[in-house]
């Protein structure tokens, strides 16, 4: 039984042990090495990485670039997706049922267990769809057809399809999304006025000069400089929320332009496989970066939808 | 602005980037959310009532229990009443026929010494009769004369009588 899974593991790791000897040897990097050019077959062209998506054909005014097209199908695959799991849903759920209750129990989860049971189902539908976006384009950006079929368009190669989270508009408008989710369950939760009133809050300061005329001569210029104090800090929570989408945007933009550039790199130095431990990397960011932009809109949401200030009302 | 455009931020496709978001997030509230989270509410739902109609026939069960036991205990103690009702009565019953055999024995002393003393009188009275004849009989014998034996034994028995009388007081 060992020595035959000693075979197994010789069959694997020999042949890829090979084929990395043959790339480094007649890739760019052997090449320039040993001087020699390498035979056509390995050939591989330069990367080329323009950080804006490259356009594919026009629609009126409106660009179509490849980002495009690999959003749409990735909203294509996960409406499928979403249709053949919660078909013919029973009470004793069959395996694909389970499945996608085994997905929206867990993003509930997660979100209960940060928002707490009164809000969670309000908070819930915002970030699960961040989430599954987020990550269905990180994922389904590494199947093959992404960025190798394409056309050439003034001798430079367009990719029919390329990973929507590159694109940074993609970011944007998911961190755009986010603001309004959160800012729309900070208003549902606490009401339109109070909600915009932590950001403007005279209160203090109005009580101390009232507090000035009423007589309490002691306490009106304490609550006075406290209250000039609280209108700064709301400012402050105002400006906050509005960088919070630019932090978003490059965060996403960046991990995702930076793998795909890392794996193209990787593809062009040593082909044929070394670019497979840097997949898996591709994976794992994926998942990180669709757990961290999600969960922090969930924080957001949750310290939004808490009363700011101390509960006397 | 133009470093915006070198970044690829293009207003138009913004604008559509976000339409394809909001439609997503409709599509899959609509088919993924709803219909899962009502399963699961469902779900939750059912169980939580199998669990508090379990919880319900298990306390009707216990009170059933408790109450069979509260009449067992009934049961019991009515039967330990008894019990030591019996045997009070049989001690009470024991202790009469003590206390009556006590007091019969008690007469039977009483009668019994009563007897003696009767029978101590009787024979003292014998004893003193006795007397009477020896005395008589000896001063026959001393003074020799003959008397009237009636007379002596009269004046001898007043004599006596006087004697026992204050041996009697």
């Amino acid at each position: 039984m060992g020595s035959g899974r000693l075979k197994i593991l010789i069959f694997f790791f020999v042949p890829v042990l090979i084929l990395f000897i043959i790339g480094l040897i007649f890739g760019p990097l052997g090449s320039s090495f040993l001087g020699k050019e390498p035979p056509s077959i390995f050939k591989v062209p330069r990367p080329h990485v323009s950080l804006p998506a490259e356009s594919l054909f026009h629609f009126g005014k409106l660009t179509i670039t490849n980002t495009l097209l690999a959003s749409w199908f990735t909203m294509l695959v996960l409406i499928l997706l979403s249709l053949f799991l919660t078909r013919g849903m029973r009470l004793i759920p069959s395996r694909r049922q389970a499945m996608a209750e085994a997905i929206v129990e867990g993003l509930l989860n997660f979100v209960e267990s940060v928002a707490g049971k009164k809000h969670a189902r309000m908070i819930f539908p915002g970030v699960a769809t961040i989430f599954i976006y987020v990550i269905s384009n990180a994922y389904l950006a590494l199947l093959p057809f992404f960025g190798t079929i394409g056309f050439y368009h003034d001798h430079e190669f367009v990719a029919l399809f390329r990973a929507a989270n590159t694109d940074v508009n993609v970011p944007l408008s998911i961190a755009l999304m986010s603001f309004f989710f959160v800012e729309s369950w900070g208003m549902r939760a606490l009401g339109v006025f109070h909600y915009l009133g932590e950001f403007i809050n005279v209160r203090q300061f109005l009580q101390g000069w009232k507090e000035l005329f009423t007589g309490k001569i002691k306490t009106g210029p304490m609550n006075i400089v406290f209250g000039v104090i609280n209108l700064f800090v709301g400012v402050l929570e105002i400006f906050s929320h509005l960088t919070r989408m630019l932090s978003f945007t490059f965060r996403l933009f960046g991990n995702m332009t930076a793998g795909e550039i890392l794996i193209l790199v990787s593809c062009f130095l040593i082909p044929l496989v070394f670019t497979i431990p840097f997949y898996s990397l591709e994976l794992l960011i994926g998942l990180i970066q669709a757990l961290i932009f999600s969960g922090l809109t969930l924080v957001f949401g949750t310290v939004a939808t808490s009363p700011l200030h101390e509960e006397s009302e | 602005m133009e470093g915006f455009a070198s970044l690829g931020i293009n207003l138009p496709l913004l604008v559509v980037f976000v339409i394809n978001f909001i439609i997503l997030f409709v599509l899959l509230r609509l088919f993924l959310y709803k219909p899962v989270l009502k399963m699961l509410d469902e779900r939750a739902r059912r169980t939580k009532e199998a669990m508090e109609m379990a919880e319900a026939t298990r306390k009707q069960f216990e009170e059933a229990k408790t109450e069979i036991q509260r009449q067992i205990e009934k049961g019991r103690e009515e039967a330990q009443a008894i019990i030591t009702q019996a045997i009070q009565t049989g001690e009470r019953l024991k202790e009469e026929a003590r206390q009556e055999a006590s007091r019969q024995a008690q007469e039977m002393i009483e009668r019994t010494r009563e007897e003696i003393s009767a029978e101590r009188e009787r024979i003292v009275e014998d004893l003193r009769r006795e007397f009477v004849e020896i005395s008589i009989a000896a001063a026959e014998k001393v003074i020799r004369e003959t008397l009237d034996r009636e007379k002596h034994r009269k004046l001898l028995e007043e004599t006596l009588k006087d004697s026992l009388l204050f041996k009697r007081s």
